[in-house]
């Protein structure tokens, strides 16, 4: 039973840390924790099923529908709502995207509040044996595997590309970055694009295993959080690690202890981590803009 | 000669000022005397449900004004107080239905757990700040819901629970008579915290919102002043728990969610932070349109997420900062105690 909770939980635990990467590489080139993180996902989600099922299209253009909307939503976001207060205060800009998930969210609960919706699986196909005592179903196999991608795609860009290290410039010092000829304010859209099209990535990847429901963005953000105070806030391999960790903490106290306990799991992990070890695992511990 | 002119004129000149000071002091005693009266006569103009609407915008200014404590005066983003909200009614709920409390001492019951929680919340304040200290106070939120719905054989589970019929002198309460204990705990809770924001403390909430470290090189005790702040935060939204349980005569857990806690924002951002009489005004003007949005899904969280959005671009203090920018003579009994604006 254990070799499967470890399964399961990892593949639960890849989706907790795409989210968290995606709020990550955000708060890293922003300084902003982006609290509407959940409602891309969700719209992720939401952006898939729409097409299928109003308009009987074919997954894979749903599924590119889906991306390139979020990736206008988290663009639009930035220009719209972000930029404007860029002088304002932490708390300002923390209420803002509050309200903006607040408000993507009623949007959504406004056409699809009182059903939930299973989207079809992504892939099909018979189990994988692992040994004698676990399984690996092909979604679970897809998630781990697009996940290990991401990761592998995501370090290489930060530690060796121009324009990652550009972007790491450019968050660390704003003004000298656009003392030397970088464009900031392009690049924190950017930022936000790729957010968004990360987060909505977790969706579309989580959708056909729960279900699709305006709800889905809110429990999904506090499970990223706990992956990010869990490996360190600002830290990419922490989100991953943090991510996997809880998928897996989630798995074994709901397999050993009790299964009511898998929703708060992720409250207690916040709540011991940052009274306890703030800097988290891998300890980049910063203030940020208070 | 000229010296007893002078002299004279001076102490004209000060009967002036203190004959000019005493009309002032006159003409706000006759103002609160008809506030006071204008609060006592309302019911006789109100039918059952209008009355019901009027006593949940009480229950919300004080929600407000417990609220602002923490976020407008000492300046920390936390999303506690819908769990402070939601401590107060529990614990008033539950020792009436549990232990058979008359209800007067059910809403103490409530006020002190909130302000115990609220204590116990700051804790973490005095460790973390900024984003972290809204992420780990949203998750205390969501834990204590938890324990609302899977703590059964205390809490009566996820279906929440009804109170037992209340009495006042022998009859049974009207909502009436619950607007008058209301207005009497607003009343004293609005008074005790004013007197704290104008006190040596609530200036100390002041000078933690603007420089924490400023502050403490000038001798203020700052974890006390933020344990303080959380406390009686607590003690606020938690008497307005009490009271909201008392007002719908059940409680169940999912009346403690985030959309509670995006309510209260609204309410505080939109009256204006740190402003006690912006936060009865948010209060008593977001507390009638959840009544008119009801039957639409979701329109709720719309309405209010696009206020909060128009009210941080166009009027990042709120209601009562364009006040108090238009109208000179109001901005002194608008931020009274601890505003630098």
């Amino acid at each position: 039973m254990l070799a499967q909770l470890l399964i399961s939980g990892i593949s639960v635990g890849c989706v907790y840390a795409l989210v968290a990467l995606g709020m990550t590489i955000l708060f890293r080139a922003t300084t902003i924790v982006n609290f509407c993180h959940g409602e891309f996902f969700m719209l992720g989600a939401f952006g898939v099923l729409v097409p299928l099922q109003l308009f009987g299209w074919p997954y894979p253009a749903a599924i590119a529908t889906s991306l390139a909307l979020l990736l206008l939503v988290g663009s639009m976001t930035e220009r719209v709502l972000i930029r404007p207060l860029k002088n304002a205060p932490f708390v300002t800009l923390a209420m803002m995207t509050v309200a903006l998930s607040f408000f993507l969210r009623g949007v959504s609960r406004f056409f699809y509040g009182r059903e939930v919706v299973p989207l079809p699986p992504l892939v099909t196909g018979d189990p994988i044996e692992l040994g004698k005592f676990a399984m690996l179903f092909p979604q679970d196999l897809l998630v781990i595997s697009f996940t290990a991608v991401v990761v592998v795609l995501l370090a290489i860009f930060f530690a060796k590309t121009q324009l990652g290290k550009v972007i790491q410039a450019a968050s660390q010092t704003p003004r000298g970055a656009s003392l030397v000829g970088i464009n900031v304010p392009l690049l924190r859209n950017v930022m936000w694009a790729a957010g968004a099209f990360m987060g909505a990535a977790a969706g579309i990847l989580i959708a056909p295993s729960t279900l699709v429901h305006p709800d889905m963005g809110g429990t999904m953000l506090i499970r990223a959080f706990a992956a990010m105070c869990l490996g360190g806030f600002g830290s990419l391999p922490g989100a991953v690690v943090g991510g996997i960790t809880l998928g897996i903490l989630e798995n074994i106290v709901g397999g050993y202890v009790s299964s009511s306990l898998v929703d708060i799991t992720a409250y207690l992990v916040i709540v011991i981590v940052l009274v306890l070890r703030p800097q988290g695992i891998f300890g980049e511990w910063r203030q940020g803009r208070a | 000669m000229p010296e007893m002119a002078t002299a004279h004129a001076a102490s004209s000149a000060g009967g002036g000022v203190l004959a000019i000071e005493h009309r002032q002091h006159r003409q706000r005693l006759i103002a609160l005397a008809l506030l006071v009266i204008a609060l006592l006569v309302l019911p006789l103009g109100l039918n059952n449900y209008t009355q019901f609407v009027v006593n949940t915008m009480l229950v919300y200014c004080l929600v407000a004004l417990g609220f602002n404590v923490i976020i407008g005066y000492l300046g920390q983003l936390a999303f506690a107080s819908a769990a402070f909200f939601g401590v107060g009614a529990y614990a008033a709920g539950l020792s009436m239905a549990r232990l058979g409390l008359p209800f007067p001492a059910a809403i103490l019951v409530g006020a002190v757990s909130g302000a115990i929680v609220g204590g116990l919340v700051g804790l973490p304040a005095l460790r973390v700040r900024g984003h972290y200290l809204a992420i780990i106070t949203l998750a205390v939120g969501e834990l204590l819901r938890w324990c609302y719905v899977h703590m059964d054989s205390i809490t009566y589970g996820p279906g929440g629970f009804t109170l037992p019929p209340m009495h006042v002198m022998g009859l049974p309460l009207t909502d009436r008579t619950k607007y008058y204990i209301f207005l009497l705990c607003a009343a004293i809770a609005i008074g005790m915290t004013s007197m704290l924001l104008r006190s040596r403390f609530g200036r100390a909430f002041a000078a933690v919102r603007n420089n924490e470290q400023a502050a403490a090189s000038l001798g203020i005790a700052v974890r006390r002043a933020k344990v303080l702040a959380f406390a009686w935060s607590g003690l606020i939204v938690g008497l307005a728990g009490a009271l909201f349980a008392v007002l719908n005569g059940r409680v169940s857990p999912e009346s403690f969610g985030l959309a509670q806690v995006l309510f209260h924002f609204a309410i505080v951002m939109i009256g204006g932070l740190a402003s006690v009489l912006g936060s009865i005004l948010g209060a008593v003007l977001l507390t009638g349109a959840p009544e008119l949005l009801r039957n639409f899904p979701g329109s709720e969280e719309v309405v209010f997420s696009l206020l909060l959005i128009l009210v941080l671009f166009f009027l990042p203090r709120g209601l009562s900062g364009l006040l108090a920018d238009h109208f000179p003579f109001l901005r002194e009994r608008l931020y009274r105690g601890g505003r630098d604006a």
